[in-house]
């Protein structure tokens, strides 16, 4: 008989977390079924292993076989590998995806994992993220000057380049903290997930995103332990995860469309709102000289930088005479 | 089945009076090791930087430590006993006014340590110097500050619009009414006890014999105005956005330190000795919660979770069946398994079963959260009472608590009952 | 006895200087909320540092209180039979205890706790939010310097038990957090 393996995966989100949860089990299932048996994934949300940005640290001492989690929570600990999640004003996920596969991306990707013992693949993508719920609406530069916002990461790091105030608030005071305005904005992901934590209810103002054009996820995966799987179900676990990638861009862009259709119905207050064209430049501006920065601090930064920046040059050149041209005549017509 | 051989073992253990936290970690231990190994535990560190991580929980020394600079200046001593007064010759007026306050504290945060201690500090030693039973004196402060968790701001209602995908808004305008009835109904059983049996909340005795009901009543009023001022301050500045329900904490704080200087009551003593104390019963409940994160630690990795899920999918397929005995098993676990356990593993099993019976899902967040505030109570896992005896005088025993909370878990099982019931009284209906 | 009487009051001095730097920390954690908030609220500005040292300060508060309160006896017991009992045999329920829950818990925490410092170490890690506090190894070193300490008052519990059957210490109520409500 052959032997049979089961690997253990933390995930970042807790237990039926929708779109996210959805995508790794999935997955799972498809390992199990595609390999007969021989190969099943466990799956342990966040309110087991109680460490959702543990997880890169659990995989790498092999706590955990696998995880699926988000690259760009390792910032702190990795700086390089903020960029193989999505970036501002970067590339879209059909791009990106390209990029990945045949730009050179999962080389580097690897390259930045590998010295920490493990794998990296992507694992799923929400498509644009909004740009975020605002209170108040913006209409120059001097409105967002001095402006609460909470909105983590590199994108706070944009933001407070142009005069925002990150700020932090636990998850779960974040709704009360919009509500009595101690905070004025908020950023979250998009219609499908905002919806759950009923900001329509209490701000307004929807913006259009800029910041996470494509924000994928990942599985991470042991070294060892990948090299202790036979090449069958090495392979059988690559499929899968490449398919549950396409699968979760498919489902986010189908429950963000059915979402944002009840936000219509139910919610007449909520107004879409796109940044003025200056505030975008400034966060543009300010968003290469942080690029700049970073890719001064590190070689390994500089040439993930480098070979993002050329390959999305290329490839939105593309974008603009197909998917852009196509979108335009369509607002045309209709 | 690890799991609940661990369960009795820890029952066992506690009853032998090694501390608490260190019981639950030390048994947590020996079935970790035994069924999974000594590496299990590399997870702890990971546990232990979420509770650190977790800032919801600042609330908790912060506001012990109101509470201890208020008792310490005996200003919660004369805020209590003029409430009281303005009862007259009422008895039960202490508990009365000890309620009330807690809804107020539960109205500006949702963490239950925070207030069952702060509660205690600032009501126990007031009702037990005016010969207050002591099973109704921490009865009423175990319930009023368990109060927090159904009035919103609320821990339980936003992990489980969370788990169940509902607006936290909507979940906190429905938990208002089922919040007002069970403080009514605190209030009128106290008033019910003191009528059949007054020696167990004797009423405030007049100061001044002379003075008419009139004057009692402003100079009682005078006398509360300041403190709780402080506890406006506090809920105001949640209110009006100037601070979230976990900074407001540390509002009340300095908010207590000032009044001490206003009423000359202040020195840097004082105030080292009330840190001192606030440390000391910190480190009390959050020992206790480390010492429950490594005991559901190996529950569910030796697939206590599991055999939960197993027992669950067991459940009726009939409406009021499954209503019903989802409600006794949650009620049930709840005497075992801390409440955001059975969030995250029963209630996404049984969302979808409800669901598809067209149950209306607000209802049922509900019911849930009503439930798992009662977990806090029952012995003998309740927290609250863990952290109650933990600020109590030696000669208030576990025994007296764990009998002292009896009345108010059948008052909260009766509101459960009522929602079940007549969900119309609440605002809300069973199905869509 | 001698030289159990030194240790036992030497245990107990490590335990309390846990205590007076968490109450340092519990002080600088009032004020430093207090500060978030007049800033956000009064003039607009809003700091990552100011706010996660308020974290950092919070988990100093609770882990290294943790020592402290089993120094002051102030954890929480079942008192069902305990009180009832006499000094000899609440001796050897906190020694036994001691010895098999709270000394292994506290070498399991710290020796995978030092890992789990010493690898934020070696990664350099760092807030990942916008102007956040860097050397995270700091903050999670507490983890194993308090299972240390709790290690350390573990042993404590153990020279007072000795102490207490030898008649030369009593237990006194069943802990002195009693004294504060
Ligand atoms: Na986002
Ligand atoms: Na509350």
């Amino acid at each position: 008989a052959q032997d049979k393996f089961t690997l253990r995966m933390a995930e970042t989100w807790g237990p039926n977390f929708p779109i996210f949860g959805d995508t790794t089990k999935q997955f799972a299932e498809n390992v199990e079924k595609m390999s007969d048996g021989r190969l099943r994934i466990r799956i342990d949300s966040a309110n087991k292993h109680k460490a959702p940005l543990g997880v890169f640290d659990m995989v790498k001492a092999g706590q955990y076989d696998m995880g699926h989690s988000a690259s760009y929570y390792w910032k702190g600990k990795v700086p390089e590998t903020l960029f193989f999640t999505s970036m501002p004003f970067g590339m879209n996920a059909m791009e990106q995806y390209a990029w990945f596969y045949h730009g050179g991306g999962m080389e580097l990707m690897q390259e930045v994992y590998g010295k920490h013992n493990m794998l990296s693949f992507p694992g799923g993508n929400t498509g644009v993220q909004m740009g975020g719920w605002f209170r108040k609406e913006i209409k120059s530069l001097d409105d967002l000057k001095g402006l609460k916002m909470r909105i983590p990461g590199f994108a706070g790091e944009v933001f407070a380049e142009v005069g925002v105030n990150p700020t932090n608030i636990a998850p779960g005071e974040l709704y009360t903290a919009l509500e009595r305005n101690t905070i004025d904005a908020v950023e979250w992901v998009g219609p499908a997930l905002d919806l759950r934590l009923g900001f329509q209810q209490i701000a307004d103002y929807y913006y259009t995103g800029w910041h996470e054009p494509a924000t994928e996820l990942q599985f991470l995966v042991n070294k060892r332990v990948w090299e202790k799987l036979p090449q069958d179900l090495q392979e059988i676990l690559r499929i899968a995860m490449r398919t549950a990638s396409y699968d979760m861009l498919v489902h986010s862009q189908h429950a963000n469309a059915e979402a944002w259709a009840n936000i219509k119905k139910d919610y007449p207050n909520v107004q879409i709102k796109r940044f003025p064209d200056d505030i975008f430049q400034a966060m543009y501006n300010a968003n290469k000289k942080l690029l700049k920065e970073a890719a001064a601090e590190s070689e390994m930064a500089a040439k993930i930088i480098d070979s993002q920046l050329s390959y999305q040059e290329q490839s939105r050149a593309y974008s603009d005479i197909s998917e852009r041209a196509y979108l335009n005549t369509m607002a045309e017509v209709e | 089945m690890i799991g609940m051989i661990m369960f009795g073992v820890a029952l066992v253990m506690l009853m032998l009076g090694f501390p608490v936290a260190f019981t639950f970690g030390g048994v947590a231990l020996f079935f970790g090791i035994y069924a999974e190994g000594m590496d299990l535990f590399a997870f702890m560190p990971f546990r232990i930087m979420s509770v650190m991580q977790n800032t919801v929980l600042m609330a908790v020394p912060l506001f012990i430590f109101m509470g201890v600079v208020l008792q310490r200046t005996k200003l919660a001593e004369q805020l209590l006993t003029s409430m009281g007064r303005l009862f007259g010759g009422l008895p039960g007026g202490l508990a009365i006014s000890t309620i009330l306050v807690g809804a107020l504290l539960a109205a500006s945060t949702g963490v239950v340590g925070a207030s069952v201690v702060a509660m205690g500090l600032i009501s126990l030693p007031v009702m037990l110097a005016h010969k207050y039973d002591k099973r109704l004196a921490t009865g009423t402060i175990c319930a009023s500050g368990t109060l927090g968790q159904i009035v919103p701001p609320s821990i339980i209602l936003i992990i489980l619009g969370d788990v169940l995908g509902l607006p936290v808004g909507d979940l906190f305008k429905a938990a208002v009414w089922p919040g007002v009835v069970l403080i009514g109904l605190y209030i009128l059983y106290i008033l019910v006890l003191t009528r059949l049996k007054p020696q167990t909340a004797p009423a405030m005795p007049s100061e001044d014999d002379n003075a008419t009901r009139g004057q009692e009543i402003r100079a009682a009023l005078l006398a509360i105005i300041p403190p709780l001022a402080l506890i406006v301050v506090v809920l105001g500045s949640i209110f009006t956005g100037i601070a979230t329900p976990t900074e407001s904490s540390a509002l009340g704080g300095v908010g207590a330190v000032v009044l001490a200087i206003i009423y000359r009551q202040f020195s840097f003593k004082m105030v080292w000795d009330a840190a001192k104390d606030t440390v000391n019963v910190t480190a009390m409940v959050f020992a206790i919660l480390i010492g429950a994160t490594a005991f559901s630690m190996v529950f569910s990795y030796t697939g206590g979770d599991y055999l939960l899920e197993d027992w669950l999918m067991m459940l009726p397929g009939e409406q009021w069946g499954f209503i019903i005995l989802a409600m006794v098993v949650i009620l049930v676990l709840g005497f075992f398994i801390d409440f955001v356990e059975i969030s995250f593993i029963i209630v996404p099993i049984l969302a979808p079963i409800a669901e598809a019976m067209g149950i209306n899902m607000l209802w049922f967040a509900i019911l849930i959260a009503m439930n798992l505030q009662t977990s806090f109570l029952t012995p003998p896992f309740g927290f609250s009472l863990f952290y109650l005896k933990g600020v109590a005088p030696p000669d208030v025993r576990t025994t007296d608590i764990y009998k002292g909370i009896i009345p108010f878990i059948l008052i909260q099982i009766l509101v459960l009952a009522l929602i079940v019931i007549f969900p119309e009284w609440f605002g809300m209906s069973a199905t869509y | 006895m001698r030289w159990i009487i030194r240790l036992d009051e030497g245990l107990s001095w490590l335990s309390k200087l846990c205590g007076w730097i968490a109450c340092v920390a519990m002080i600088l954690m009032a004020a430093n909320v207090f500060y978030d908030v007049v800033t956000r609220y009064v003039f607009n500005d809003v700091s990552i540092a100011m706010q996660e040292m308020e974290w950092h300060l919070y988990s100093v508060v609770f882990l290294l209180g943790i020592p402290y309160a089993l120094r002051t006896d102030g954890h929480v017991r079942v008192d069902v039979f305990y009180t009832n009992w006499s000094q000899k045999r609440k001796a050897w329920v906190n020694l036994i205890g001691a010895v098999l829950f709270v000394m292994p818990f506290a070498y399991l925490i710290a020796f995978y706790g030092y890992s789990f410092a010493l690898d934020a170490y070696e990664l350099g890690e760092g807030s990942g939010d916008p102007g956040g506090l860097p050397h995270r190894w700091i903050i999670k070193s507490v983890i194993p310097v308090t299972a240390f300490f709790i290690g350390t008052a573990g042993l404590n519990m153990v020279t007072f038990a000795i102490r207490v059957m030898a008649g030369d210490k009593q237990y006194e109520g069943e802990h002195s957090a009693g004294g504060l409500a």
